[in-house]
């Protein structure tokens, strides 16, 4: 059962996606790995495709061999559960790990790489010169000023409602901008006896998507990030004011928000249920799935503006890559071959054999996009700061274990919102200091 | 009287042949030293581990937290509290409500009730069922979208909170759980029924005693070691929840129990010692009450 409620898990469906994706570009390609790949050739590299089913191996075979046909070195790669490999990560890392493998940036890489359990690949991102600056800069672990993973692959999260829908309330599915757009384009969805804002949070984490982002519009990215790391706090005035947006989301919810997951609401959306959904983007393809004529009318937008001062700067689009163990039998071969999926021959063979994510290398070719495509790249382009989502903009033993449930008795009784947020400050601080 | 009793003792010890000493010794020693290994060695050290600060990846990195951990359990953690009350809950339930009906059962079956063959197989039947797969099934009744919900005609939108609905959710899992439950012990209780003699139930009768009065003062003292099995498995059953509702949830912290607390805590991202700290506490729970009450029932079977 776990294994079937993986496959629906958001973080199969889009790591699979991005183990399938791995790329960014250097022109070069292994320009900076040469010395290395020699070497390498000697011994095989070990592969693990994080999730995906088959569409992920069929990716990570098209890299993989394109990277053996280059370099003659054998890849033998294996799938794994990707819920059961992030569980046993630091586990796994410290047993026989595979040399390279698709991975999460944030906190997951920036933690498991201080640890040691990572290798540096600062020189791969440096030589991977179509990397754009903000992804390198994301990808830096802010301790100690390395990188532990090469970014490939993004996807936003954003506010996504069906364009036939906000016609037919009379608005224009283009101009969904202010918060007074959302309330409006809410009130007369409920009115239609329709839900008006989905939400599924039983699995604890869905909701943290809707907090990033009314946190970020109402006080902005910096004080968001600074919040999830426990320089600013919790009973601040100005977290509480991010409470009372959320307070006013919560009528226009569907009463049944804690027996859904993220994939209700999906369902909510493609049965014409709801008005909006706050989602990543990853969803889409179920839409395609369905009918072309769904695809087609599935829109999403950035969320509204809240607060003048910050617009709509920011976004959840949590970025994933490649990185190598530090304890692998062949870090320098794991290297060059991270390096290859992150290059323009790599992000290429990826999505030939049938990733459909976005990089965030100037070398992936978007031209063929369509217009979900493209608007999805226009939302990720509207914002200049990137948050990963809370999971991993923040500690591991705070956002699961704390967070998510502070968020889950907020929805149920707001009211309580002043002694919720007490706890979430008094839990916060007497997290060990490491 | 004491010859008697030392002479067969020593006798037995003089016995004892070289290969029957191999076989005792490998039969209670590789036991003994699986359990040490695997049971209490892992438990001493989780009990450590709770006294420290730990992230679960470099032995370099423990250090001392005291009681840091435990009072961040019991201090401004409204969760901890939550998973108590669930399984204080489930345990009143279950010894108060689900064993002795499964008891009741039992002993209605063996009177021969009419189409007790029928009963028992229907009452067995989620028995032989694994408490995850309980779940699944009865996660795709009462899910938005479900069964059940589909007869009610409720769609998505309008599908009943019901594993989210803290009004109702604790007795729906309760019920889920007894569904099974009740049928383990009505098994237990009725093999243990089988061998009470037949006799001591016809005597009493003839003398008058009601049914009730045979219940209670003959099968019930006769019944004394399946009595204590079930009271310890009820207790340890109602202590360890944990498949069940993970696999309706795929979370801890929608109805937490302590177990679902521990994994939280003590496994994949959220790792750190609270983790170790809450198993302790559900250890000390689990066995503080089985000890005295098998103490307390051991003396007075010596008396």
């Amino acid at each position: 059962m776990s294994e079937e409620k993986n496959v629906l898990s958001r973080r199969t469906v889009l790591k699979g996606a991005a183990i399938g994706g791995a790329g960014l570009a250097a022109g070069g390609a292994l320009s900076a790995g040469t010395a290395t790949s020699a070497r390498a050739a000697g011994a095989d590299i070990h592969w693990t495709t994080r999730g995906g089913g088959d569409t992920g191996d069929k990716i990570a075979k098209a890299v993989n061999d394109a990277f053996t046909a280059k370099t003659g070195t054998k890849v033998i790669a294996q799938q794994v559960n990707s819920d059961d490999f992030q569980n046993n990560f630091a586990q796994i890392m410290q047993g026989s790990p595979d040399d390279a493998f698709g991975w999460m940036a944030g906190w997951r890489s920036n933690h498991y790489g201080e640890a040691g359990l990572l290798a540096d690949v600062t020189a791969q991102n440096k030589a991977l010169t179509s990397l754009p600056a903000s992804a390198v800069q994301a990808a830096t672990n802010p301790v100690d000023k390395k990188q532990y993973i090469i970014p490939t692959t993004y996807y936003p999260w954003g506010l996504h409602y069906r364009k036939s829908m906000v016609k037919k309330i009379g608005m224009n599915p283009e101009k969904i901008q202010h918060w007074d757009d959302l309330i409006k384009m809410m009130t007369l969805t409920k009115k239609n006896g329709l839900v008006a804002y989905a939400m599924g949070d039983k699995q604890g984490w869905e909701a943290m998507g809707t907090f990033d982002i009314l946190n970020a519009r109402v006080n902005g990215y910096k004080y968001h990030i600074d919040l999830l790391n426990g320089r600013a706090k919790w009973t601040d005035a100005k977290t509480k004011e991010t409470f009372k947006y959320f307070a006013q989301l919560i009528p226009f919810m569907n009463p049944n928000f804690m027996d859904i997951d993220w994939d209700g609401c999906r369902d909510l959306l493609l049965q014409k249920m709801c008005g909006a959904m706050m989602m990543g983007s990853w969803f889409a393809n179920d839409f395609k799935a369905k009918s072309q004529a769904d695809y087609n009318d599935l829109w999403v937008v950035p969320f509204p503006e809240i607060n003048k001062a910050h617009g709509i700067d920011t976004i959840d689009a949590p970025l994933d890559g490649i990185s190598v163990a530090a304890h692998g039998k062949n870090v320098e071969g794991g290297k060059a071959l991270a390096q290859f999926w992150g290059s323009k021959e790599g992000i290429n063979a990826a999505i030939g054999a049938g990733d459909t994510n976005i990089y965030v290398s100037k070398d992936f070719d978007s031209s063929g996009y369509d217009a979900f495509g493209k608007q999805k790249l226009a939302v990720l382009g509207s914002a200049k700061n990137i948050m990963f989502f809370a999971d991993r903009d923040s500690r591991g033993d705070f956002a699961g274990p704390i967070l998510g449930p502070a968020l889950q008795s907020f929805m149920k009784n707001p009211k309580n919102v002043n002694k919720i947020l007490e706890n979430t400050q008094a839990q916060w601080e007497a997290l060990p200091k490491n | 009287m004491k010859t008697t009793v030392t002479i067969p003792k020593n006798r037995n010890r003089r016995s004892l042949s070289k290969t029957d000493r191999f076989t005792l010794t490998a039969f209670v020693g590789i036991p003994s030293l699986l359990q040490i290994i695997l049971l209490w060695i892992p438990a001493v050290v989780t009990v450590i581990l709770s006294f420290t600060y730990w992230n679960g990846i470099n032995i370099k990195d423990i250090h001392w937290a005291g009681i840091q951990n435990y009072k961040n359990i019991f201090v401004n953690n409204p969760i901890f509290y939550q998973a108590l009350k669930n399984n204080g809950i489930w345990l009143a339930f279950f010894l108060l409500v689900a064993t002795p009906l499964g008891v009741l059962l039992a002993y209605q079956i063996d009177r021969g009730i009419k189409g007790h063959a029928f009963f028992e197989s229907i009452y067995y039947l989620p028995v032989v069922l694994s408490l995850a797969v309980i779940g699944i099934i009865w996660n795709f009744m009462f899910q938005p979208g479900g069964f059940v919900q589909g007869i009610m005609g409720r769609d998505l939108a309008h599908a009943l909170s019901i594993w989210g609905n803290p009004s109702i959710n604790t007795w729906v899992i309760l019920g889920v759980a007894s569904w099974r439950h009740i049928g383990y012990i009505m098994l237990l209780y009725l093999s243990g029924l089988k061998s009470v003699d037949p006799a001591l139930k016809e005597a009493a009768a003839i003398d008058g005693a009601t049914e009730w009065e045979i219940f209670r003062k003959i099968i019930l003292p006769t019944m004394q070691p399946v009595n204590i099995i079930i009271l310890v498995i009820t207790l340890i059953e109602s202590l360890r929840a944990f498949d069940l509702v993970y696999i309706i949830y795929g979370s801890p912290t929608v109805f937490p129990l302590l177990n679902l607390l521990v994994f939280q805590n003590f496994a994949g991202q959220g790792i750190s010692m609270k983790g170790a700290a809450y198993a302790v506490i559900l250890l000390l729970l689990c066995i503080i009450p089985i000890i005295t009450y098998l103490r307390v029932v051991f003396k007075e079977d010596l008396k």
